[in-house]
């Protein structure tokens, strides 16, 4: 009780410009939101003559058009898999991967997590012209297979270092018994420690899905423009020549490709705000 | 938290394994190895292979290269085009990150204080951060288009004359594209200045409240010198975002145009590579650039240092 008076006394001391320009900044953020919304129900000319005016109809033509051009439903099929297919891997390599490193005493343990600490640091785009070189290597270029791949590879790291210190909580008694009655140490980390970092697991993966999700430059040229192929985030790009600046076209597909992030963002909300805090201070 | 759970589970150790505690479990260290050979393959390696590739003169992802030994560098720093990216990616970065920066501690320090509406601000703040690349520069390309929200805007008022289309003049498509990524950066760097401020002593403000220390000397005069090796962190995220990776962001806006007014250097390795078919170019910059990344980190680490 006296702390909430405590706090609420000190906001009050707050320079009125202050609250001010927050909140103007606030409004800066949010008006393109806001036009994106609107505009996608409006029609072209609409867009610039009014451009603050919300829709007189809730016409949904541009969304149909948008869907019918530039196929966002084979996109967003082909986002779904890459997402769901570098989900599984990553988590398939991080696990066992990040209970070693938590559960090895010697120095090689440390080592390996001194590895994949220095990862944070190398920022992925470094390396996108070999990395498609590698790809035709594969045989996987213009290829969905060579994102399920290559995906988990490029958030290893991150994912690694943070499901280690989830493994570090859980105590080692609980394996030892399980040790003596003769399980295999993936048996162990099957059943003994997943069950109790699933919301580590669950944080990791969260990021996950952002970044596979969202991704664009890798996906454009290692996966490629075919629309059979492409992620609806390349597929959304394509609609800017393909319209001619049909501004509500462009915005209609624009929300199509956000209603995962969304449904997410609204179920998990503050669990998707702290797997973000996380990530980032780790990194 | 880790120191104590080693010292909890150091005297378990033996039972467990006996004698052999010290040496190298196989077993355990095996359960690592299919994660390092992936990351040493599909990240690492090609990491490598770049520095090899730079020293190839390689015209296309399909034809045959052949060894010219330090050639490309000579070309690139010949090359007038590489220096204008040279400019643009310092423009960018000492705009950007002088107003990133302290603009979103200030705001995460609102924040922090948790005033009236602290939690929608919190939504909006975040936001951005969950939005793609696509859907933004989409949103963007219609704001600053010659008839989008900006010229609309300027219309309606009566300053029509200031219309222009913004991300297709010379003038300022790369203004342009540093607004995008402040709009995409500060919230979220706000929130992360607002989580590590959370976590200084009540104590600590109060009693500078009780010294009566204002909101602005305690942010600036305790809070910052608390965080600063904080500052350098988030500094370095932006700081390595804009020069490896907004070659995505500069493709969506501008193409790297008009001319070469909005290349960067993380755009010009792009370039390079998949549109001019120049690959050992292309690699030369990105050796270049992977040197500069190295120096301003080590930099911007200096600079921020904690001094308490």
């Amino acid at each position: 009780m006296a702390h909430s008076v405590r706090q609420t006394k000190r906001s009050l001391r707050i320079n009125p410009i202050a609250h001010g320009l927050v909140w103007v900044y606030a409004a800066l953020l949010i008006i393109p939101l806001y036009f994106l919304v609107i505009s996608a129900f409006k029609p072209n000319s609409a867009i610039f003559t009014m451009p603050f005016a919300p829709p007189t109809t809730w016409n949904f033509d541009n969304f149909v058009q948008a869907w019918g051009q530039v196929q966002l439903g084979d996109g967003l099929i082909s986002s779904a898999l890459v997402t769901v297919i570098a989900e599984a891997l990553t988590v398939a390599l991080a696990i066992p991967a990040s209970y070693a490193i938590a559960r090895s005493r010697g120095r090689v343990g440390a080592v390996v997590e001194k590895f994949f600490a220095a990862g944070l640091l190398i920022p992925g785009l470094a390396a996108l012209v070999p990395t498609v070189l590698l790809s035709i290597a594969m045989g996987l270029f213009h290829t969905r297979e060579f994102l399920y791949l290559f995906y988990p590879a490029s958030v290893l790291p991150l994912s690694v270092i943070m499901l280690t210190q989830f493994m570090r909580t859980v105590p080692p008694e609980l394996e030892e018994s399980a040790m003596m009655d003769g399980a295999s140490r993936l048996r162990i980390v099957v059943s003994v420690y997943v069950p109790i970092i699933t919301p580590g697991i669950a944080t990791v993966a969260i990021l996950n899905f952002l970044s596979f999700w969202n991704e664009y430059l890798f996906a454009l040229i290692l996966a490629g423009p075919d629309p059979d192929i492409r992620t609806v985030q390349v597929a959304l790009p394509s609609l800017v020549s393909q319209t001619n600046t049909q501004y509500g076209v462009l915005l209609a597909g624009a929300l199509i490709t956000m209603i995962p992030v969304s449904i997410v963002y609204i179920i998990l909300n503050r669990r998707l705000e702290d797997a973000l805090l996380q990530g980032a201070v780790k990194s | 938290m880790t120191a104590t759970l080693n010292t909890i589970d150091a005297p378990a150790r033996p039972r467990l394994s006996g004698s052999r505690s010290r040496r190298v479990n196989p077993a355990l260290l095996g359960l690592s190895l299919p994660a390092i050979i992936w990351y040493i393959g599909f990240t690492l390696g090609p990491l490598l292979a770049m520095f090899y590739i730079s020293t190839l003169k390689w015209p296309g992802l399909i034809a045959p290269s052949s060894f010219v030994g330090l050639d490309n560098f000579q070309r690139v720093f010949a090359d007038p085009v590489f220096w204008t990216a040279v400019r643009n990616s310092i423009i960018q970065i000492g705009i950007v990150l002088p107003i990133m920066i302290p603009v979103a501690f200030m705001l995460g320090y609102y924040v922090s204080l948790k005033p009236r509406g602290h939690r929608v601000l919190r939504v909006i703040l975040f936001t951005p951060a969950l939005i793609s690349l696509a859907a933004k520069s989409v949103v963007f390309l219609s704001i600053f288009a010659p008839n989008g929200l900006v010229n609309g805007f300027l219309d309606n008022i009566g300053l029509g004359g200031l219309a222009k289309p913004w991300l297709a003049s010379t003038s300022t498509a790369l203004g342009t594209v540093m607004v995008v990524d402040l709009w995409s950066g500060i919230g979220y760097t706000a929130i992360l200045f607002s989580a590590r401020l959370a976590a200084i002593p009540v104590e600590v403000m109060e009693a500078a409240e009780l010294d009566g220390a204002g909101h602005w000397r305690r942010m600036w005069g305790i809070a910052y010198p608390i965080c600063r090796d904080y500052f350098g962190v988030l500094a370095m995220l932006q700081f390595i975002w804009v020069l490896f990776s907004s070659a995505g962001s500069i493709l969506l806006l501008t193409n790297g145009g008009p001319g070469n007014s909005s290349t960067n250097l993380s755009f010009l390795v792009y370039d390079k590579a998949f549109t001019q078919s120049e690959l050992g170019y292309s690699q030369a910059v990105g050796v270049v650039l992977f040197f500069v990344g190295i120096i301003g980190m080590v930099i911007i680490r200096r600079v921020f240092r904690a001094r308490y």
